[in-house]
């Protein structure tokens, strides 16, 4: 094969310089029903000479030839082709596209007609996600669509997010599957929201099948931005912002918890002049930015898209050290080689720094140190005002060559002035333990796509992804107490590499007759994957031989673990059909069918084959249906279908197999290398399976105006996955069990998506909102006795854990004492003693609380009048619970929110909510801490400026937008932590705040310019 | 051309289809295949050391050892810390209060002595057929370590499961409690085969392993246990005739880094400084080499003990010497172990060192009874001279030594009714402590009395103590006023094991959990 597309691009080059011929100039109005529309695009036809046309319609065009045909076009109206005729004013009026409203939509192996679609699909596409601020896509998508819920692990710059679609149902991995330009991915983390052309998310069984073992928590399909009609066009867009901390969050200050600790019997806590906010000293505002720049267009029979995407942002914790910066380049070509043989590339290439703070810790995060430390400890001394106690600390406690912990120009950080333990100023902790990702990746997919007959293709893709994920986090020496200590240099760091290839072949066959329509699809692919490890090692030097964090320099002890991490690996071979057959668009039907055999379960259950149906009938186009209905279309469907999941599991679940490592450290006993056994055999692990239905209405009308969906779904996951096997072996057994498939969850709920546009008044306005409700539920739990749970998530100095995992239960609800009030004479909080034996014990621990939403919502609300562009969109949930859990029981002389004060009990007779300050740790494991976490966020408020054409026209550019833009700024919640969008790293504890990294608001100035 | 590239196409494609079962196969790296690892010298060696290495960790483990949870009952020892509520499940234990059935220490001492017990299974099992040169003594080895760990469960927990042979799947996990009977019978089967394989200490190719001495004083302590004295006196006097056993001279010299492994040694877990442990690469919960628990128990610093003079380090405060056991030294006039086991407030201060409870959280320090600890302390010299010096203690646990075996051998000559040998053995601690010989004429209950005190006195802070006042009967009297109740004679049974045993409810729960 030859390299066509870059010899096409020089053609390009060539075209754009060479076709400034001699002739007139024309101008003209572009117009539908006399309303003037703004940005139609005119273009003399087989020239790049073209413009768009002002607020008022207006266009003007120079050297255009006599007898030159334009062509005028607009998004939503049929391209009309005008001769000019030696005319040199042309008005010119379009007529609305009906068929624009049925759009196409990407499927798997495919793409389909929105009309014929029978199963439940979302879309979103690059319109809708133009302007977000968010530098990730999985944010972007947060609110955009029903029966997705997105959250955040972290609202620090760069963090990924967990992306539940129709709920929780694996207890191992829930992530859905990405799919991006045909291509599976491990994570799309890479892809800047400016590359991408359209997002949709495959929600119901019948959809996502024919993505078989992997589709079970859904699949997002992401189509990368193409070269769309001929010359060329350059888009830049920009973004400056500021973030800072938008929380009402207020904790007590010096005098309040003076009192506070005095009233629990601690006297020595006094005041001694200092009252530090450590929320105002934590979070700062911080700067982003964003360039992105690309040129797309169509030469010479090659379409292509090349783009470079930077984005730069810094933490509202410690600024540059929780940061991220991203580069990505792209470049997208497609070309017909022959009138049979169609040839496309992508290919992207990443670089990601990211650094962070510890976060999501509850003993030992800086936003838990925030919350907890005493107010009476300064951030920094003044000079000269480091206590001598201070001063002398490390050598008092034997090692006299660690430093004080100073700021980068030799301020000394504030010691702990009361609290203890791992407490530790959180400013000064951000400096010390820091973080640092470098994540590399390199993604192509090349597709041949050959028309062997009339209706019959065939295509042969391969794609290839290559990451390379590096972590280094170094400690720097500090001596503030026996538990918060570190008294030599200590690094850590670790790199690995993923590596897939996916080959993909398929055939597709399209046939017509007598309104008889069918789509058949048949294919097969392989894939490869796999995660060597190339470093793992960790070190520590003695503060008088440290020159540098290197492992390498002499000196360094090191423990290196490389040699003793197994490569994941994973494979995957998969057959797949599919038939799609409609009678005139009026009755619709699909069948799909794949089987996949997959490294990861014992040779029994190697292969599993999924299978779906789905129908629907188009009522609209019945005879019955007059035509002047005010109801334009309408559509019943209905979807059976299974997926499975084989979540992350390792494989050779099946064997008993004996290591002489254990996370990688050598089994040692004084020199001596020993060995042990891995865990017990499961040979019976099978595919996680999910069976849906789903049965949905799709409705346009008000002359198509007002589009409606509706869907109710079931879904069932069976055989639930869960790696970690201690969950269902009993101590006594010795060693844990392998992978097993713990029990069923159920999902159900019901969506709706419904949007008004009108766009037919200078006045355009469009409104849209969306909502789900989700009811997830435990119906099963395997392995274990009846009325026994699973323990999830853990907290400090609870035994017990705070999440179960129990039949007829939400999947990880919070678990904890029931309470009744505090005593009004003792001031206790009143446990409930649900199990009646006048005791209260661990077994009257019970149901206090579920993280899972009852009701998600979003929508948007966008207004254009003449060249002023206005957006609101909003996002909430309704109905789940937070636990906070960054309270350390052992911990006494602790900050707390200030409603711990406010509402305290503090004499007899008094009716409080919460307990005397004496009693307040007996309170960390009760329902006291869970708060409701329904919330609603306006995520974005945005004003927009298009530069009039007449203006434009001057400054050399075919369009020029500018906006300004408040994102998650405004919040209403009843919660009183942080921030209520609480996602988490862990299956076990979603809604778990442990000193949560809170979302940024940010004040965005963006630009876009097209020229 | 298109016909071409189209049949390459399809050959490559049928190619896949055709190896996919080569393809879908990976063999897991890194480890080898239990089939055919018994089989080899080598490979039983490495699965022993295993084994060693589990005891290790269950007895060591960062707040959740079995040494702890031993000791914490007694009335020689608090649990102190940080402060009251400085590791519950700690205080708990020390206090009896509010055991909770989930308490973690618990569970993770049980959980560790099955795993102990499975690799343990799991040797004995493989090479019942199997012809290596090293099977009878790796079997015998294996027979200790189990007979010691359900020794040790059946003591703490009373009637538990007795599982013999490693789980094939899921479907073995549940397993019904037997009683200690049952459990004793066990024991001593494992013991009797332990004592006939089993190298005699002097022979021993690595001093850390355990010899038919260590076997045949356990067999002698079960059987103490079981009040079968006559029975046991046979093996006490196996294992004090055998001259490879004896005290150390010095009684500050038993717990020393000198004398590790040395000759009052018979079960001995072993730790090292030299594995290079940081704050970044510490094991939590997992296995270390180094002793964390050296660092748990030091003397809390953060201004509350100034250690100066000490030649210790400071630590996280755990584990004091009770008042009561201070006062039962100063009574015993026996100031050379005294002062080999702890360090009065006063002596302290006279060594240069100071003890501030201003510092310490509400201005009192919590458990802390007017002395600190100095055996098993975090001393200077045990752990790693450069390096972190806090994660990195070499000092070994004794976890059975020789004097206990004179103690027990006294006990059970004078419940047998030869209170002249009961003296003999009773006065062998004595005198290397520096005390006179007792009375001639003390017998019966009051020498037995005697034997008690003496023991309270030489295996302070060892976990000796709770379950002898309890087999005893002594628990209620000796811990009156404590919060302690017949109940606390047995710990919870972890609620973990009845929530995932098929075969417990909560009604096997151990009595007033």
């Amino acid at each position: 094969m030859k390299i066509i597309p870059l010899k096409k691009l020089f053609f390009l080059i060539a075209f754009l310089y060479g076709s400034f011929l001699q002739a007139q100039t024309i101008t003209g109005k572009v117009t539908s029903a006399d309303v003037p529309l703004l940005g139609a695009t005119v273009i003399v036809k087989g020239t790049n000479n073209g413009s768009s046309t002002d607020f008022d319609g207006n266009y003007t065009l120079k050297n255009v030839a006599s007898d030159a045909i334009l062509v005028v076009s607009y998004v939503g109206y049929i391209t009309k082709e005008v001769p000019v005729d030696g005319k040199s004013v042309l008005n010119i009026s379009l007529e609305e596209d009906e068929s624009a409203l049925d759009e196409v939509i990407v499927v798997g192996y495919g793409a389909k007609k929105k009309s014929l679609v029978t199963g439940a699909i979302s879309s979103v596409n690059a319109e809708d996600i133009k302007s977000v601020s968010n530098q990730r896509v999985e944010q972007a998508l947060q609110g955009r669509t029903s029966g997705v819920t997105v959250s955040s692990s972290s609202g620090s710059p760069g963090s990924g997010a967990r992306i539940r679609i129709r709920g929780t149902g694996s207890s191992g991995s829930s992530e859905p599957l990405f799919i991006v330009d045909g291509m599976k991915v491990s994570n799309i983390d890479n892809i800047p929201p400016s590359d991408i052309e359209n997002l949709e998310v495959l929600k119901d069984a019948a959809s996502a099948a024919i993505y078989g073992t992997e589709g079970a928590n859904g699949v997002i399909i992401i189509t990368t931005k193409r070269g769309k009609g001929k010359g060329v066009k350059v888009n830049f867009s920009s973004q400056i912002g500021l973030q800072f901390l938008q929380s009402d969050i207020e904790l007590m200050n010096a005098s309040q918890f003076v009192t506070y600790m005095n009233e629990a019997g601690i006297t020595s806590v006094v005041n001694n002049g200092v009252d530090t906010n450590w929320i105002d000293a934590v979070f700062d505002t911080a700067f982003m930015q964003r360039y992105d720049v690309s040129l797309s267009g169509e030469a010479a029979g090659v379409s292509y898209y090349a783009s470079v995407a930077h984005t730069d942002q810094d933490g509202i914790v410690s600024q540059e050290n929780s940061s991220f910066k991203r580069t990505a380049l792209r470049i997208n070509l497609k070309s017909d080689v022959t009138k049979w043989f169609e040839v496309g590339v992508s290919a992207t290439t990443s670089f990601i720094k990211r650094r962070g703070v510890q976060e999501n810790n509850d003993t030992r995060g800086v936003i838990q140190n925030a919350l907890v430390l005493d107010p009476l400890t300064p951030v920094k001394y003044g000079v000269g005002e480091v206590p001598a106690e201070v001063f002398n600390r490390a050598t008092n406690n034997g090692f006299p060559d660690v430093p004080l912990l100073t700021t980068s120009y030799g301020a000394v950080y504030g010691y702990p002035t009361y609290s203890t333990g791992e407490t530790l100023n959180p400013v000064a902790l951000a400096d010390v333990n820091r973080t640092l990702n470098n994540n590399n990746q390199f993604l192509s997919t090349i597709y041949g796509k050959f028309k062997i007959l009339e209706g019959l293709t065939f295509t042969s893709r391969f794609g290839y992804e290559y990451g390379d994920f590096s972590n280094e986090n170094t400690i720097t020496p500090y001596f503030v107490a026996s538990e918060a200590q570190n008294t030599a240099y200590t690094m850590s760091e670790s790199r690995v590499r993923t590596k897939r290839w996916l080959w993909e072949n398929f055939a597709s066959y399209t046939k017509s007759f007598d309104n008889h329509n069918f789509a058949v699809l048949a294919g097969y692919s392989a894939e490869d994957f796999e995660v060597p490890t190339v470093s793992s090692r960790t070190g520590s030097i003695a503060i008088s031989d440290f020159t540098g964090f290197d492992l390498n320099l002499p000196g360094y002890n090191v423990d290196d673990r490389t040699e003793n991490i197994v490569t994941f690996r994973d494979n995957l071979v998969s057959m797949y059909g599919r038939l799609s057959y409609d009678y005139s668009g009026k009755y619709l039907f699909e069948a799909s069918v794949r089987r996949d055999r997959s490294d990861k379960f014992p040779t029994a259950n190697k292969a599993g084959t999924f299978s779906a149906f789905s129908g629907g009938w188009v009522l609209s186009k019945e005879d019955f249906w007059g035509d002047d209905s005010s109801i334009n279309y309408f559509k019943i469907r209905g979807s059976w279908g299974q997926n499975g999941n084989k979540s992350n599991l390792s494989g050779n679940s099946d064997l008993i197999s004996i290591t002489r490592n254990i996370n990688g450290l050598p089994i040692d006993y004084l020199g001596q290398g020993g060995a042990q056994i891995t865990g017990f055999a499961n040979t019976n692990l099978v595919w996680e399976t999910s069976t849906q239905t789903n049965f949905g209405i799709d409705l346009r009308a008000l002359k198509n105006k007002l589009r409606f969906s509706v869907d109710y779904f079931k879904k069932t996951t069976e055989d639930l996955i869960v790696s970690d096997g201690s969950l269902i072996t009993p101590g006594s057994a010795g060693f844990t069990s392998n992978e097993f498939n713990a029990g069923t969850i159920v999902n159900k709920g019901l969506e709706f998506e419904v949007g008004y546009a009108n766009n037919d008044n200078e006045f355009k306005y469009q409104i849209n909102a969306n909502l789900s409700t989700i009811d997830n539920e435990v119906t099963e739990i395997l392995f274990l006795p009846e009325g026994t749970s699973i323990r999830g998530a853990g907290a400090p100095q609870n035994d017990d854990g705070i999440t179960r995992f129990t039949e007829g239960l939400p999947a990880w609800y919070f678990f904890g004492y029931q309470t009744n009030g505090v005593d009004p004479t003792t001031g206790e909080l009143q446990r409930v003693d649900t199990d009646g034996d006048g005791n209260i014990t661990n077994a009257d621990k019970t149901f206090i609380g579920s993280p899972h939403p009852d009701v998600l919502f979003g929508g948007n609300i966008a207004i254009q009048y003449k060249a002023f562009d206005f957006n609101l969109q909003y996002q909430g949930s309704l109905g789940n619970d937070i636990f906070t859990s960054y309270n350390q029981p052992s911990r006494p002389i602790t900050n707390k929110p200030v409603h711990y004060f406010d509402e305290r009990w503090q004499n007899p007779g008094d009716n409080a909510t919460f307990p005397s300050a004496a009693t307040i740790t007996d309170a960390y494991d009760t329902d006291l801490m869970v708060e409701d976490g329904s919330y609603m966020r306006i995520k974005q408020i945005q004003f927009g400026y298009t530069l009039p054409q007449s203006m434009a026209k001057k400054l050399h550019v075919n369009n020029l937008r500018l906006y300004l833009s408040l994102d998650d700024y405004f919040t209403f919640t009843k919660f009183r932590g942080l921030d209520p969008e609480i996602g988490n790293f862990g299956f076990n504890d979603i809604g778990v705040d442990r000193g949560y990294y809170p979302t940024a608001a940010r004040m965005i100035f963006g630009l876009a310019l097209d020229f | 051309m298109k016909k071409n590239i189209f049949l390459t196409a399809l050959v490559l494609f049928l190619g896949f289809m055709a190896c996919s079962d080569d393809f879908t196969t990976n063999e897991p790296e890194n480890v080898e295949d239990l089939e055919t690892f018994f089989q080899t010298e080598d490979n039983v060696e490495a699965a022993i050391i295993g084994i060693y290495d589990l005891m290790h960790l269950n007895y060591s483990r960062d707040w959740h050892s079995a040494f702890l949870v031993k000791l914490l009952p007694g009335d020689d020892a608090n649990a102190a810390g940080g402060n009251s509520s400085d590791q519950p499940q700690l205080q708990d234990i020390d206090d009896y209060a509010n055991i909770s059935t989930a308490n973690g220490s618990i569970e993770s001492v049980w959980n560790n002595f099955y795993t102990t017990i499975a690799l343990s299974n799991l040797v004995i099992e493989s090479l019942n057929e199997s012809t290596l040169s090293n099977k009878d003594r790796a079997i015998a080895e294996a027979k200790f370590i189990r007979a010691w760990c359900y020794f040790e469960l059946t003591t703490m927990f009373g009637d538990v499961p007795l599982r013999l042979t490693l789980p094939q799947g899921a479907a073995d996990f549940g397993l019904a409690k037997s009683t200690r009977a049952e459990i004793y019978v066990q024991v001593e089967s494992d013991l009797t085969d332990a004592i006939a394989s089993l190298p005699a200490k002097s022979a021993l190719a690595d001093e850390f392993r355990f010899s038919k001495g260590a076997a045949e004083a356990l067999m002698g302590k079960v059987l103490v246990f079981q009040e079968r004295y006559s029975e046991s006196i046979p093996f006490f006097e196996s294992v004090i005739g055998n001259p490879s056993h004896d005290l150390e001279t010095n009684v500050a010299d038993v717990w020393s880094i000198d004398s590790e492994f040395g000759v009052e040694s018979l079960v001995e877990l072993g730790f090292v400084s030299t594995s290079g442990r940081d704050w970044g690469n510490i094991a939590w919960g997992g296995r270390n080499e180094s002793n964390l628990h050296i660092q748990l128990m030091g003397p809390r610093g953060d201004g509350i003990f100034d250690v100066t003079g000490t030649g210790l380090l400071n630590g996280w405060g755990f584990n004091l010497p009770t008042a009561k056991l201070a006062n039962a030294f100063d009574a015993a006039g026996d100031t050379n172990r005294k002062a080999a086991t702890l360090l009065t407030e006063a002596e302290l201060i006279a060594a240069g060192g100071n003890v501030d409870p201003t510092s310490a959280t509400g201005g009192v320090i919590w458990d802390y009874e007017g002395a600190i600890r100095i055996k098993y302390a975090s001393r200077a010299e045990e752990t790693a001279s450069d390096g972190v010096r806090e994660l990195n203690y070499s000092t070994n646990f004794r976890v059975f030594r020789y004097a206990e075996v004179l103690l027990l051998a006294a006990e059970a000559y004078n419940k047998a009714g030869q209170d002249g040998n009961a003296r003999t053995q009773l006065n062998k601690t004595r005198n290397r402590a520096g005390l006179a010989d007792v009375s001639t004429s003390l017998s019966g209950n009051d020498l037995f009395d005697a034997i008690v005190e003496e023991k309270f006195l030489e295996l302070a802070h060892e976990g000796q103590r709770f379950w002898d006042l309890v087999r005893w009967g002594r628990a209620a009297t000796e811990l009156a006023g404590t919060g302690y109740a017949p109940k606390n004679d047995l710990f919870p049974i972890p609620i973990t094991e009845i929530d995932k045993n098929a075969e417990l409810t909560v009604a096997d729960q151990n009595p007033g959990y």
